[in-house]
């Protein structure tokens, strides 16, 4: 593929670590070092000799990287957030969507209570006492399941005090069906709600039509009310799914901000079930500009003590800082599960009716030999691009879900962007490293 | 470039044995650390580390507050319990009665159960604290990219909330183990009560803390001082005030310090006072506030240490100390004449423990103070309250003396048997007063109310430096001389009696000081006492008490002297003390009838 930065032109020859600006990354412990002038151009030529080259030189700074290997089998415990896909149907029709229009492939289906009920049950009585969970309620839309969503909670707020359990719930939605009463539910229980959109009103009524063809911009800006009045208790952000067709993402951010949003994510489209609306080739390159358009703005904004909406960056800086090296890219199959309609475990919600993530079913309970075998199999250290990628323990490897269906088309974009949010790393850290603290 | 680069995030550091990068750093002081190490703090509240009261919060359970390691969190950070031992705990021990109070007696059933069973092995770790209804659990929960990862909290942080507990009110508290990561394994231990208060009853530190326990992760900088670093936990260790150094101790001088109040012996100055002002006797200021301008600062400390006066036993002591001073006039020349003396010294305390005794008994009890003297004389109560107290606290501890030398004859009896054998020494020396005699008619047996001349008497036979005093002194020099020919503890003993004599000393002159104000009309505070004769009817029952009190201590101190049954001695001493108090109802109402109990009358 093209290449997205001009310095990122080839893949850097050494794994072992990288130089952005003057700090220094080390690859297999997520360490980070302030350097030199000297001492970062150093490295930087030495790093793109080659590990051989670079490794005397790290070593003369008393940075020996110690080898990398494949770590030891993941423990398994039990699952700490569980997915609901309490609807696969949607009454929007998204071209891209992973659900496929909330059916996965199927027919519509709706969850029934005794589903909802087993997957709570279990999901407690795996947990610690005194513990915490978090229950995520998925679709499809899960607001068409509005019902069942109540009940849920209701059952496993009562099913977790027996065991004094806290659980925590949130809500990804497209907004155009919360009623005063549902934003009223959700901050008495305190959920998480992410609302998808994809841009201003013309950009996401394109992206985003209903079954009729209609947009869905008008209606979900009518909806948002009562969660805006919310906002204290309810924590809301939205989300963004990048496609060809919404890569201005400076003007994407502001417009949905505009509504209300204090939090606006983006995620890249990179598998879609229809192939319809993924990103390829230069969109990275265009993405990736969008992306640090919106950083600079975030940066000035937080250096001037004011609030921007672009939470991209500030959860890079906050996993920069946290420092913890990763082996996979997300919690799926170790501390996360879906749950599907048919009663089916699947590694998270982008694998429900998928073979290639199931992780057993409700009469039997979630198959741990599956959870492991997936997960010591996508462990990073095994793929076989990522050994010799520096940025593979901030990564963890992508997706698995993409990578399984579609690869790793995006390694350059996703270099590029930890590049980009080490320098703003340095710069933070130097000027304001009071921030780092206050992030939870 | 020194160091290397600096690590900048907070990612662990790696190794190749997968050991910590550095070791655990090394906190506070050693573990002899002892209370006493800081004795002069200026921050109350900061002679010991508050943290420390808190790794006992919970009755029966001992925690320790772990931060997180230079080289990262690595899922021991947190309050871990660092051992279990409810019987340990006063609190458990003492109360668990079926009296005692209900949440106690529930806790210990606790401990005797399962919960107690389970924290018995394996590694706790404090999971939450509940109190009001409130539930805070110790994690940071984490959420990235649908994973939650549970992060303990690190042990200042624990602190924090555990401090934040309220007492006597219901408290619950769970205890977990740990995966290696430090997430919540297994099933935890729930347990109910209440938080530790730290003061008991009296007011008083709660006996549960060891000596040192407080102030084991202090720090003792002795070359500086830090009271101005009021951001952490520094235990200061010079005094804040010292006695003055005493020029003539022997008031050998012409114009030795002035006889009725020699200034530097007894008044508390301030360490830290400047030099070159003229401060050297002024007392010390009560407050911080008022003294600052006269001492110096504290980081001036560094500048002027050497200005700054060797403390030995509370006294500062310029440069090197002038030996020849510090020895007695006339040292002993062979052991026999010590014995000689010890007789005479035991015979003294008696002597004096009596006078003292006749004195305190010729003093009016508060309660005989009418109203009308009250009104024309306000505080005469108090005073006179004041004056039996201190009196008879000095004739208590003449009597203790003369146990003490007794003890001291014993053992050297003991260490020398061609010395000959000890005999208790329990018959008064008289001494024979001179015209010119400084100390009047004190020790001489001569039974006289509590005068001002009488109690100035006292006041000079008490001096530092006086006859007393100074037998003492020579005691002291020789068994430091010779410490190594004598049993252990003698020469602390002959130090003890020989400091004693300053609080006397001391005493005598406040009594003199409190009762000043009565002098020309001594008797509002005196009885008309007359001394009755000795055959008197009256008196025979006091004099009596006197003999069995003294029977008994001869024979109890001839057993102990020739370690027989400790029980027999002990009960002989019961006796002597049962007379005692006999005594001191007996005496009283006798004085009541302004009789005075002649106490030599039977003594030879």
């Amino acid at each position: 593929m093209t290449a997205v930065l001009p310095e990122l032109k080839q893949r850097p020859a050494s794994g072992l670590a990288h130089v952005a600006d003057d700090l220094l990354l080390m690859a297999e412990t997520a360490a980070i070092f302030g350097l030199s002038g000297v001492q970062a151009a150093e490295l930087r030529s030495a790093l793109l000799a080659g590990d051989r080259v670079a490794a005397p030189v790290l070593a003369r700074l008393g940075l020996e990287a110690p080898a990398a290997g494949i770590p030891p089998a993941p423990q398994i415990h039990p699952v700490r957030a569980l997915a609901l896909t309490v609807s696969q149907t949607c009454n929007l029709a998204c071209g891209y969507c992973y659900a496929a229009g909330g059916s996965f492939g199927g027919a519509d289906t709706r969850m029934g209570w005794d589903v909802a009920k087993r997957a709570i049950d279990q999901l407690i009585e795996a947990t610690v006492p005194g513990g915490g969970v978090k229950i995520a309620f998925m679709g499809g839309e899960p607001m068409v399941a509005r019902d069942l969503i109540r009940r849920s909670v209701t059952y496993a707020n009562k099913r977790g005090a027996t065991r004094a359990i806290q659980v925590g719930y949130s809500l990804t939605t497209n907004g155009t069906l919360i009623s005063p009463k549902d934003a009223a539910f959700f901050a008495r229980h305190r959920f998480a709600v992410t609302v998808s959109l994809d841009g201003g009103k013309e950009v996401n009524d394109r992206l985003r039509p209903d079954r009729a063809g209609k947009g869905s911009f008008k209606r979900v800006a009518q909806r948002l009310a009562p969660l805006l009045d919310h906002r204290d208790r309810i924590s809301l952000g939205a989300r963004v799914t990048v496609t060809p067709q919404n890569l201005d993402l400076s003007q994407v951010v502001d417009d949905i901000a505009a509504l209300g949003f204090a939090s606006v994510g983006v995620s890249p489209m990179i598998s879609s079930p229809t192939g319809q609306g993924a990103l390829a080739g230069q969109d990275f390159a265009r993405l990736l500009a969008g992306m640090m358009a919106c950083g600079d703005a975030w940066m000035s904004a937080t250096l001037a003590g004011r609030a921007h909406p672009f939470a991209n960056l500030a959860t890079v800086l906050g996993e920069l800082h946290r420092g913890s090296p990763r082996s996979h890219g997300c919690g799926a199959a170790r501390d996360y599960l879906a749950v599907d309609a048919a009663g089916e475990y699947s590694a998270c919600h982008r694998f429900v009716k998928d073979p290639l993530g199931a992780m057993g079913d409700l009469d039997n309970g979630p198959n741990d030999a599956a959870r492991a075998a997936f997960l010591e199999a996508r462990t990073v250290e095994r793929q076989s691009p990522c050994q010799t990628c520096w940025a593979r323990r901030l990564c963890g490897g992508g997706c698995h879900q993409e990578v399984l269906h579609a690869g790793r088309p995006a390694c350059d974009f996703v270099r590029g962007w930890l590049d980009y949010g080490l320098r703003a790393y340095g710069r933070l850290n130097a000027v304001q490293p009071d921030w780092f603290d206050a992030q939870p | 470039m020194t160091g290397g680069p600096r690590q900048l995030n907070k990612a662990r550091k790696a190794d190749a044995n997968g050991n910590p990068a550095y070791p655990q750093p090394v906190l506070g002081n050693p573990v002899s650390t002892l209370m006493e190490s800081g004795v002069g703090n200026c921050f109350p509240g900061l002679e010991f580390d508050l943290r420390q009261l808190d790794v006992r919060f919970f009755p029966g359970l001992v925690f320790e507050f772990l931060g997180i390691t230079p080289a990262g969190p690595d899922g021991t950070q947190g309050a871990r319990l660092t051992y279990a031992f409810p019987k340990g705990d006063p609190i458990i021990a003492d109360k668990y009665t079926d009296d005692g109070q209900a949440w106690v007696t529930d806790l210990k059933k606790q401990y005797a159960g399962p919960a107690g069973a389970a924290l018995g092995s394996g590694t706790w770790y404090l999971h939450f604290v509940e109190q009001d209804g409130k539930r805070i659990m110790l994690y940071d929960y984490s959420l990235y990219q649908n994973g939650v990862g549970l992060v303990p909290y690190e042990g200042e942080t624990a602190w924090w909330i555990i401090r934040l507990i309220e007492a006597e009110k219901p408290l619950t508290i769970a205890l977990t183990q740990r995966a290696a990561d430090g997430s919540p394994s297994g099933s935890p231990v729930v347990l109910t009560g209440r938080r530790r208060m730290f003061l008991n009853d009296e007011g008083m530190i709660d006996p549960v803390y060891h000596p040192g326990e407080l102030t084991s992760s202090m720090c003792s900088p002795w070359t500086h001082d830090f009271r101005d670093c009021a951001c952490h936990y520094w235990a200061s260790n010079h005094p804040d005030v010292v006695l003055g150094e005493v020029d003539d101790p022997q008031q050998q001088l012409p114009d030795g310090t002035d006889k009725d109040d020699p200034a530097q012996a007894v008044t508390f100055i301030d360490w830290m006072r400047r030099r070159h002002l003229p401060l050297k006797d002024v007392s010390a200021q009560t407050t911080l506030e008022k003294a600052r301008p006269d001492r110096y600062d504290p980081y001036e400390i560094n500048l002027h240490w050497e200005e700054l006066d060797f403390v030995l036993q509370g006294q500062e002591s310029k440069g090197t100390t002038d030996l020849k001073k510090l020895q007695p006039q006339e040292p002993y020349e062979q052991l026999e004449e010590l014995i000689e003396d010890l007789h005479e010294l035991a015979g003294m305390e008696l002597t004096l423990a009596l006078e003292y005794l006749y004195a305190y008994f010729s003093l009016r009890e508060p309660d005989g103070v009418t109203p009308e003297q009250e009104m024309a004389w306000p505080g005469l109560t108090e005073d006179v309250r004041a004056a039996r107290q201190l009196i008879l606290s000095v004739a208590l501890s003449e009597m203790t003396h003369l146990r003490w030398v007794n003890q001291t004859l014993w053992l050297i009896y003991a260490a020398y048997p061609e010395m000959g054998s000890y005999e208790p020494v329990l018959s008064p020396t008289k001494i024979d007063a001179g015209p010119d005699s400084k100390t009047g008619h004190s020790g001489t047996g001569v039974l006289r109310p509590a005068t001002q001349n009488v109690l100035q008497n006292f006041v000079d036979i008490e001096r530092p430096g006086g006859d007393l005093d100074t037998e003492y002194v020579k005691l002291v020099a020789y068994l430091r001389e010779y410490m190594d020919h004598f049993p252990e503890g003698l020469y602390q003993l002959a130090v003890r009696i020989d400091s004693d004599g300053m609080q006397h000393y001391q005493k005598f002159r406040d009594v003199k000081r409190i009762l000043q104000p009565y002098a020309a009309q001594e008797a509002l505070y005196l009885r008309p006492v007359q001394e009755a004769k000795p055959d008197s009817a009256e008196v025979q029952p006091a004099l009596d008490l006197v003999d069995i009190a003294l029977e008994a201590l001869r024979k109890g101190y001839l057993i102990e002297a020739n370690l027989g049954d400790m029980s027999v001695a002990n009960a002989e001493i019961k006796t002597a003390r049962d007379a005692m108090h006999k005594l001191s109802d007996v005496a009283l109402s006798l004085a009541r009838k302004n009789i005075g109990v002649p106490f030599f009358a039977r003594l030879q």
